[in-house]
């Protein structure tokens, strides 16, 4: 650890002279950032992970969809993480290597995190923010739409539409992604009309700038902070949300997996002893959340504009 | 100390027990102890759509229906008739006109006498258009005179072929003979129902406060989705010889969550989960318990014009059903007591002999070195691999095997299988559409002879999902109906499908479940799982 | 005030109605039907039961008395699947259920996720400050699907504390776990954002211009932090309730309470339309409502906000 906190404070360092010649609010923001340690520690397990879910199929002795016939059901006891066996996480209960599909699951639970937080921000925001500038007809009309979404229960969208349009993970994607940016568009409408009120976007709005000119410049940029914060609580709830699916047999097709799907499994030997199915998954699992949150928070604290 | 307070307890629960009630103290035929608390409680996976007999529709309803109401016949634990409210019946000479005598002391909950016309009524209104009961073809599958032009509203149900004599006696006119017909009448469809009570009511008649019925049992608790508890019926005509006092079911949808709440005992009975049944009956040997169930597991192939060209190919078919190492599925994957399948029909089947079906007797070897063989002959190879889509219904158990089986195709012949689960309305429409290569397929018999398998395989069965069509099978269907042996045409048949291949038959069910250790009474040798509450009895431990 | 929550109450009534239209017709796009099962029934039969439940009809004329007899009579017809009983039965029973330890989760989330996330902003980066953190995000990491069995195996298996599941009419042994599966990720949630929140306004000037003219710490957080900070939290109650109420469907498996939430699902897979209907529009209403509380909350905290 030592060596790697001399180079990020050496970096502080650098980039602290840079600020002389008067410094970016975002130069600013990313000298901050790397002086929050838990911060930047979490950035690195992210790394890792992404690492392990990019590269870790390279070490992995056996296909993800092998099934070792010796090793299902009633001899999946046998299936314990072993190094001479090849399988270092064991098997799951069909016989296959956990490994591989750890490496697998973490690929595509990061994928549906990111992208599925993503849409919903980008959307949300944009949405929430133009609807609470307006205000007035626009703003109810807007939000009328975004309660007509929502109080259509989430679930049954997500069940017809993987039902009618077949299963697919681009399918997940947008129903994951289209379904939260009704959340983050309510929050971001919400922030706006304090924001508003506030003598800068007054000054804007007599000066003759442009209403999108003033969503983009001066609304958005003043809620970063609140959709910083929720976008990292987004996207492991997204990990969560496609697990929830998969829990309801709507996620991913086999032998396609994702940690959710994974951890769901698990979850129904482990009374049974087979604590690996469990184990492995659930600490990819709780460490990416846990990346996910500190980086957020450093994220957050770093941007914060007030801070200065 | 503790030792000591605990064997005053005991000693005194005794005193209480052997002063209270000391004749009901022993099993009247046995003579064992029975136990200070005789409740049964019980798990199944969902709540059924109905308890009322006229609608009634899925086993776990049927088990309700029968503790609450009683038909003209029961069953013992062999499958057995013994009587019910009928105490015997008569025959005409040609087999169409069947005359039940009733017993005198039945009694509905409030004290009504079950009659005849309870019967005719809820014959009548089982078939009738206005109730639009899912399971009125029942009433026409029993053959019963006019029972196809009441259900079509074409005539009304009063022309049914069923008349009251009189109180006691009870006359059914049949359109054509059937030799099982008595057998069909343990079925919670030809069960009575009050007629005050359904009319005054309507459809809120099956609520515990308003329901009257005839049975060993009566509702008491009835909360959708979570229990449903039913008492002993003091006016019961046996109810001196019931000994379980309280039944409860309960819906508990995760088969794990029903096995931690029977290990920590507040369950009597629940399901083995899939996979488990090795280390539970290690484990609790005399609870884990596995019989053979009347079902048969296959995958079919899609034999439809416009499907895949590949599966058309028998040799094709073949390969593939050689290449399904079923010991495997049935000793590792499933593990609880399967029987590996290569017939169609279910070995425990009543009057089936298994025919020789030669991939049978094979070795594993032997036959994957065939099944390479005919796909290649069939032109298919590492050049030129053969891709499947393989449709099953979303379950963790039809994945396992699902995962298995495409593992084998892949590692013995190299064919690529694309998984397709789907949840189960979703299924249904694209099997019954023909939107599938493969499907996986599971028949249960209606009643315990070979046909209601085979029958299957008959070009215009409904039920006939993979559309295979092949006359020879069909007429000797056709023949063996009529035919005091079939047993030679049921061979044949089986031939044939091991032949064409329009199915690959997998396993032959078990149910397994796990039963409390003082439990007693259930009907294990019950090929159609009849059971019923009164029969059962707990003894002391 | 008074004209705005009338001119929402107006506008609620024709989201309803797009509402209704909308699930009809999703509904009907589903492939398979209320009806549809392994073995096929006779088409005698399925006529019989098509006439019963009106699916003879025109689909325009199912809607429209689907809406007239929900309107004047308040009645939202039969359940499909459970022949004995009327979507009306389904949801008196199943809703008090997801009421009651919805209620229950929603007040431990939000007190004790407002207490963390107020205290470790005011002590932030202190040992405090990470318990907190670390509380809200290991509740928030182990989903409750996987919580709800390890609560089963502890409390009932083990400890025999705990019934393993059912309702029992509510008592408070029935309700412990399913309260704890159903608020912790909210509770985290929560948590997190009153934290954030409190302290970006703990650094507006007008709350350090008041630490610095010397007020006690703890009247500074409740007369002047307290309510700008509450703000982004309400937001999140709209959505968060009803997160909890479509939520629940885990609940309902793992503990069998049999609330809504797993009549729903079930009846989505079974394409049980009249209870599709009759719960969407339930869950529906709510949502307005507790929007429209969260909105007129928000005004009577911020007197900013101009409707």
């Amino acid at each position: 650890m030592l060596p790697n906190r001399a180079a990020v404070e050496g970096a502080a360092d650098q980039m602290a002279l840079a600020e002389v010649k008067g410094r970016s609010l975002w130069a600013d923001a990313r000298i901050r950032f790397f002086r929050n340690r838990a911060a930047v520690i979490s950035l690195i397990m992210l790394g890792l992970v992404a690492a392990f879910a990019l590269f870790g199929g390279m070490l992995a002795q056996y296909e993800p969809d092998f099934v070792n016939f010796s090793l299902i059901g009633s001899n999946a006891y046998l299936g314990v993480p072993s190094i001479e066996t090849g399988h270092y996480f064991g098997t799951d209960s069909n016989g296959r290597d956990l490994f591989a599909r750890t490496v697998m699951g973490t690929g595509i639970s990061l994928m549906v995190g990111v992208v599925g937080a993503l849409v919903a921000v980008i959307v949300g925001t944009l949405y929430g923010a133009t609807a609470g500038y307006y205000g007035g007809r626009v703003d109810g009309a807007m939000m009328r739409i975004v309660d007509v979404l929502m109080s259509i229960p989430f679930m049954f969208v997500l069940i017809l539409m993987l039902v009618i349009f077949g299963r697919s993970i681009f399918m997940l994607f947008l129903g994951i992604g289209l379904i939260s940016w009704l959340d983050m568009a309510r929050i971001a409408r919400g922030q706006t009309l304090t924001i508003k009120n506030k003598e800068f976007v007054e000054v804007a709005v007599a000066t003759g700038v442009r209403p999108s000119k003033i969503i983009l410049r001066h609304i958005v940029p003043n809620l970063l902070g609140i959709v910083i914060v929720y976008a990292t609580l987004l996207v492991p709830n997204m990990i969560i949300f496609e697990s929830f699916i998969s829990f309801l047999g709507l996620g991913v097709q086999e032998p396609a997996t994702s940690l959710g799907a994974l951890i769901n499994e698990g979850s129904r030997t482990m009374q049974f002893g087979f604590m690996w199915q469990i184990s492995f998954p659930l600490f990819f699992f709780v460490v990416t959340i846990f990346a996910f949150f500190f980086v957020g928070d450093g994220l957050r604290d770093a941007l914060d504009p007030k801070d200065r | 100390m503790t030792f000591r307070s605990r064997l005053l307890i005991t000693t005194s629960v005794v005193l209480i027990a052997t002063s209270g009630m000391l004749s009901a103290n022993t099993h009247p035929v046995t003579g064992e102890t029975l136990a200070a608390d005789q409740s049964f409680t019980y798990r199944v996976g969902d709540e059924s759509p109905s308890i009322d007999p006229g609608l009634v529709e899925d086993t776990d309803g049927a088990d309700v229906v029968r503790d609450l109401f009683e038909g003209l016949y029961n069953q013992d634990a062999t499958g057995n008739l013994v009587p019910g409210v009928a105490l015997s019946h008569d025959v005409s000479d040609d087999g169409l006109i069947y005359t039940f005598n009733l017993r005198e002391n039945a009694k509905w909950s409030n004290g009504d006498p079950v009659t005849a016309g309870d019967f005719v009524y809820a014959w009548q209104r089982a078939a009738s258009p206005e109730l639009a009961s899912p399971y009125s073809w029942y009433i026409d599958l029993m053959s019963i005179e006019n029972s196809g032009a009441v259900i079509a509203g074409d005539m009304e149900p009063s022309e049914l072929g069923v008349t009251a004599i009189d109180d006691l006696t009870l006359e059914v006119r049949l359109s054509q003979p059937l030799p099982y017909f008595p057998q069909m009448l343990t079925h919670g469809t030809t069960f009575p129902v009050h007629q005050a009570t359904v009319e005054e009511h309507g459809s809120n008649w099956v609520l515990p406060a308003n329901m009257v019925s005839n049975g060993a049992y009566v509702l008491t608790e009835f909360v959708p989705q979570e229990r449903l508890v039913r008492t002993r019926n003091p006016l019961y005509w046996d109810n001196e010889n019931t000994i379980i006092e309280t039944v409860t079911k309960l819906v508990i949808t995760d088969e794990n969550v029903a096995l931690t709440r029977y290990l920590a005992g507040e369950l009597d009975r629940t399901d083995v989960p899939a996979g488990q049944f090795p280390r539970l009956s290690a484990e609790f040997p005399d609870q884990a318990v596995s019989v053979p169930e009347a079902c048969s597991y296959y995958y079919m192939f899609n034999l439809r014009d416009g499907a895949p060209e590949e599966l058309q190919n028998p040799d094709v078919r073949k390969a593939l059903s050689l290449a399904v190492d079923r010991d495997i599925i049935v000793e590792n994957v499933l593990a609880a007591g399967q029987k590996a399948a290569y017939t169609f029909t279910h070995w425990a089947v009543a009057g089936f002999e298994t025919p020789d079906i030669p991939m049978a007797s094979m070795t594993q070897e032997e036959r994957n070195a065939m099944a390479q063989e005919l796909l290649a002959g069939a032109g298919y190879g590492p050049d030129n691999p053969l891709s499947i889509d393989l449709v099953y219904n979303t379950d963790d158990g039809h994945r396992a095997v699902a995962i298995a089986i495409s593992q084998m195709w892949k590692q013995t012949l190299g064919v690529d299988t694309l998984l397709s689960n789907q949840e189960w309305q979703t299924f249904l429409d694209a099997r019954q559409n023909g939107d599938f290569d493969v499907a996986r397929g599971g028949w249960c018999a209606d009643y315990n002879e070979a046909s209601t398998f085979l029958d299957l395989m008959q070009s215009q069965s409904g039920y006939n999902d993979s559309k295979y069509n092949n006359p020879e099978v069909d007429a000797l269907l056709a023949e063996a109906r009529t035919s005091d042996n079939p047993q030679a045409n049921y061979d044949r048949v089986e031939e044939f499908i091991a032949q064409d291949t329009p199915i690959i038959p997998i396993y032959h069910y078990a149910a397994d479940d796990m039963f409390a250790e003082n439990l007693e009474g259930w009907p294990y040798e019950n090929f159609e799982q009849q059971w019923y509450s009164k029969d059962l009895y707990k003894v002391a431990e | 005030m008074l004209s705005f929550v009338i001119r929402r109450l107006a506008v609620a009534i024709p989201t309803l109605l797009i509402l209704v239209v909308l699930s009809f017709i999703l509904m009907y796009a589903a492939p398979g039907g209320p009806f549809n099962s392994e073995r096929p029934l006779p088409p005698e039969v399925l006529a019989n039961i098509e006439a019963k439940y009106g699916l003879d009809q025109p689909f325009w004329r199912q809607i429209v008395n689907y809406v007239v007899s929900v309107v004047t009579q308040f009645d939202f017809g039969p359940s499909f699947q459970y022949k004995d009983r009327s979507v009306n039965d389904v949801i008196a029973q199943g809703f008090p259920v997801t009421l009651t330890y919805g209620f229950w989760s929603f007040v431990v989330a939000v007190t004790v996720g407002v207490s963390l996330g107020v205290a470790a902003a005011i002590k932030q980066n202190s040992w405090i400050d990470y318990f907190a953190v670390g509380v809200s995000i290991g509740a928030q990491v182990l989903p409750n699907f996987v919580m709800a069995p390890i609560l089963l195996l502890i409390f009932t298996l083990w400890l025999g504390w705990l019934p393993g599941g059912g309702w029992n009419g509510g008592q408070w042994q029935f309700l412990i776990m399913p309260v704890i599966a159903l608020s912790t990720s909210y509770m985290a949630s929560i948590a997190r954002i009153t934290r954030s929140s409190m302290l970006e306004v703990l650094n507006t000037n007008f709350i350090r211009t008041a630490i610095a003219k010397g007020l006690p710490m703890r009247r500074v957080i409740w007369r002047h932090a307290m309510k700008p900070t509450i703000l982004p939290v309400l937001s999140y109650l709209g959505p968060a309730f009803v997160g909890m109420i479509t939520g629940s469907v885990i609940i309902d498996v793992f503990f069998s309470t049999g609330g809504i939430g797993q009549f729903f699902v079930n009846s989505a897979f079974n394409r049980d339309y009249s209870v599709i209907m009759g719960i969407t529009i339930l869950v529906g209403t709510l949502t307005i409502l507790f929007n429209l509380v969260v909105d007129i909350l928000y005004a009577w905290i911020d007197p900013k906000i101009r409707y």
